[in-house]
């Protein structure tokens, strides 16, 4: 089993990508979970964007061959430029309009 | 070679062509000249009648695009001509919504998103990529948190921005990362491929459960399903209440056309469904059954909380939570007969929803105030706007002569049909709990007085005009159903479906 | 074979593989939201060195130049201005953890016993480099024209948006700031 495992890490391959990726995920999805900072929830989601980009590029490279993980992985990135940037915005004006950016103490409309 | 394959194939894409010329023409008006208001919505009109126009020769057309990236079938061009109405409808609003005139200085930017959001949702109706999914998905979806934060300097409506940007952002981060998983168990992003694969190769079920559940939380929350529809009340209330409309009903529409062609296409096992005559469902887990359990969970406490609410926008934001968990009952029977019941139904709820939401802008404009108390001794003051609001209502709970009843019963017949009778049952009982607030904002209008001395109500032509509009069809449709229905039995012809 | 010394390009892979994770969790854990923001350039820097450990070149250098060069510098300026009124205390508060945590391990786990178990296709892989960016550049002309030219519609319009939401109307702010 040890033996198995040592071999294992000897060999960087598909399923060692895949586990860093999920790592990653998990860890974006904790920070957005608890967070109450709209930028730090924006981070979380940067995390994960870039978990799914690992995996993407991973299977592109040991299992189908062909460059489509490589062209989705770059819209990602395309994606999250643009969702980062709309997302500061308000974020800006947000914080013009309450003096905070933590979004428990936004709750004007739960009443 | 390929330059002319290309160019054969732009005369499909005219009416997509066409919205990105708008979009264009409109912000370089607005940044150029001083037609401000008045042009820039005046220019958005033209555009959606000459993308209505140009979407009319590809009906019947059953042709994939783009190296299968998007299809031109039936299914699509019912979308795109659906999210052109509601566009030139809401552009209409626009003109004479209260909240935006403090801002027309802005409403060239306004415009150019009402149309990028067509776009994207013309692009989700139609696409057959996963990556083209996703971005016409996120095209929507940007353009919706803009517009949504539209109003910026009134704190409710930059709350709802941020509530949905932050939503929306995760919704597609998990999307996306089930999207990974699903390119590395089938190796591919086109539908038609991924449903091959699935067809052949038995793969293991853990994957393709989470990848499922990772897939319904973008889907759950466009279409704003329990348990991802948390962004949907402070969304809808605090967006200006003509987004709101937008959002509701277009932008869902859009959502349902994109769940239904991707299990349509991905999730029905091609050859034993030709033998059949029917869709079988392809994949290891129950996902029809997962889908029937967000319907009853999306309807339930969507019509529960409702009960609860004193701000209209906001019951009205509930309410159309329920209706997407009416039409979720539609898209679990799954056959043919169900889809054209989830496309009937959009059309009717179009009519009445859109109506509903005037209604409210209306009273809005005049008394400042979305509160259920506004409401009381309407019916004296302003007996038009009353009766409209009381058939758009009564056509929402579904009680007949009005359409709404013939949208959900094709539904509920068609959940019958597929042999879902307890689906089908906790649908007429949601139906039926509705019916208590929807008769409560009815109560108040005629027979309770108001207290203080409310101004009168009056309309102008145009309101009246956009009222009747909306009034005659929801009516209308209620004893003469038989074209819609026919209309939606052709829509439903899917490219790559047999 | 076990006693094999383990070569250079293994340790590298570890040496990214660390800088990435650690990072990462310097990110979340981090109660520091400046110090947060400094550890994602760490992150993204290390997850651009594993798209070289994957033959991807091409979306390497693209994740330095929009993630590092872009994106973060993004956040950063967000940090910056968004703190600006509580100059000396600008850490971030967090809630209910333990379900958090609970659901992110239940979640993280899955994904990793997926990854470990899971028989995925794997071909043989060949070691020649080739560089990405020529095919790249013609599959975004010819089978990924659309999405390519649909990018173009969302970068418009989140430039748009942007400008819309963030440029400040000096004439008529203060009568509308109250709704």
């Amino acid at each position: 089993m040890i033996v198995d495992v040592l071999t294992w890490l000897q060999q960087p391959g598909l399923s060692h990508f895949l586990i860093v990726s999920a790592i990653v995920f998990a860890l974006g999805l904790y920070a957005i979970l608890t967070r109450k900072n709209a930028i730090m929830v924006l981070m979380g989601i940067e995390l994960i964007l870039n978990a799914a980009n690992i995996n993407f590029l991973a299977f592109s490279r040991y299992s189908t061959h062909s460059l489509d993980g490589h062209i989705v992985a770059l819209f990602v990135i395309i994606l999250a430029a643009a969702e980062v940037a709309i997302g500061l915005a308000i974020v800006l004006n947000i914080v013009q309009n309450f003096n905070t950016a933590n979004v428990d103490e936004i709750d004007r409309l739960k009443e | 070679m390929v330059t002319e394959t290309i160019l054969q194939q732009l005369v499909l894409f005219v009416p997509e062509l066409i919205l990105t010329g708008t979009f264009c023409l409109i912000l370089l008006t607005g940044a150029f000249t001083k037609l401000r208001d008045y042009g820039t919505s005046t220019l958005t009109l033209i555009g959606s009648i000459a993308a209505f126009i140009s979407v009319l020769p590809t009906i019947g057309v059953q042709k994939s695009l783009f190296a299968g990236m998007i299809a031109i079938d039936s299914f699509a061009v019912f979308f795109k001509l659906f999210s052109l109405v509601c566009l030139i409808g809401i552009t209409l609003f626009s003109l004479h919504a209260g909240e935006l005139k403090l801002v027309r200085t802005r409403s060239a930017e306004y415009y150019a998103l009402l149309v990028a959001m067509t776009l994207g949702m013309f692009l989700m109706a139609s696409a057959t990529h996963l990556l083209m999914m996703v971005l016409a998905m996120e095209l929507t979806s940007l353009s919706a948190y803009v517009l949504a934060g539209y109003t910026k300097e009134a704190a409710d409506s930059s709350e709802a921005s941020l509530k949905y940007i932050l939503y929306g952002a995760v919704a597609s981060g998990l999307l996306l990362y089930g999207i990974s998983i699903l390119y590395g168990l089938t190796g591919s992003l086109h539908y038609t491929t991924i449903n091959h694969v699935l067809a052949v190769e038995p793969l293991s079920r853990v994957p393709l459960a989470l990848v499922f559940v990772l897939l319904l939380v973008g889907f759950g929350f466009k279409i704003s399903a329990v348990p991802f529809h948390s962004w949907t009340p402070d969304v809808y209330e605090g967006a200006p209440i003509t987004i709101t409309t937008f959002l509701s009903v277009a932008s869902k529409a859009a959502g349902f056309a994109m769940l239904i062609r991707f299990f349509k296409l991905v999730c029905v096992n091609p050859v034993a469904s030709v033998e059949a005559g029917y869709s079988i469902p392809l994949l290891p887990i129950d996902w029809q059954l997962l889908l029937a359990v967000l319907a009853v969970l999306t309807m339930t406490v969507g019509n529960l909380v409702a009960l609860w609410q004193e701000n209209l926008k906001r019951l009205l934001a509930y309410s159309s939570i329920a209706h997407a968990g009416y039409m979720l009952i539609g898209v679990v029977s799954f056959t043919d007969k169900g889809i054209a019941s989830v496309l009937v139904y959009l059309v009717v709820y179009l009519f009445m929803n859109m109506g509903a939401f005037l209604v409210v802008m209306v009273v809005a404009n005049k008394t400042g105030s979305e509160d259920i108390r506004t409401y009381r001794g309407l019916g004296s003051r302003s007996p038009f706007l009353a009766i409209a609001m009381t058939v758009f209502l009564i056509s929402l709970t579904g009680i007949p002569p009005t359409a709404g009843f013939i949208g959900k019963l094709y539904l509920f017949a068609a959940a019958l049909d597929a042999q879902w009778y307890w689906l089908a049952f906790l649908g007429v009982l949601n139906s039926v709990l509705a019916l208590y607030y929807y008769v409560r904002i009815i109560r108040n209008m005629f027979l309770r007085e108001s207290e203080s001395a409310v101004p009168n109500i009056s309309l102008t032509s145009g309101e009246v005009l956009l009222l009747g509009a909306l009034l005659v069809p929801t009516l209308v449709f209620g004893i003469f159903f038989s074209p819609i229905v026919e209309i939606a039995q052709k829509s439903i012809v899917m490219l790559g479906v047999p | 074979m076990m006693r094999e010394s383990i070569d250079v390009y293994t340790v590298l892979f570890y040496f990214f593989v660390s800088i990435t994770l650690v990072s990462a969790c310097v990110v979340v854990f981090s109660r520091h939201i400046v110090r947060s923001a400094f550890a994602l350039l760490f992150t993204f820097f290390g997850v651009a060195a594993l798209y070289v450990y994957l033959f991807a070149d091409f979306l390497a250098i693209t994740q330095l130049l929009v993630y590092v060069g872009g994106i973060l510098v993004l956040i950063l300026f967000g940090v910056m201005l968004t703190n600006k009124q509580i100059n000396v205390d600008i850490k971030t508060g967090t809630l209910h953890i333990v379900p958090a945590i609970i659901l992110a391990a239940a979640i993280g786990g899955t994904l990793v016993g997926i990854a470990w178990s899971n028989p995925w296709m794997v071909l043989p892989t060949s070691s020649s480099v080739k560089t990405t960016a020529p095919q790249i550049g013609e599959l975004l002309l010819t089978t990924y024209l659309l999405p390519f030219e649909v990018a173009s519609m969302v970068l418009m319009v989140a430039l748009v948006g942007a400008v819309v939401i963030a440029r400040r109307e000096k004439n008529k702010k203060e009568t509308t700031r109250d709704s």
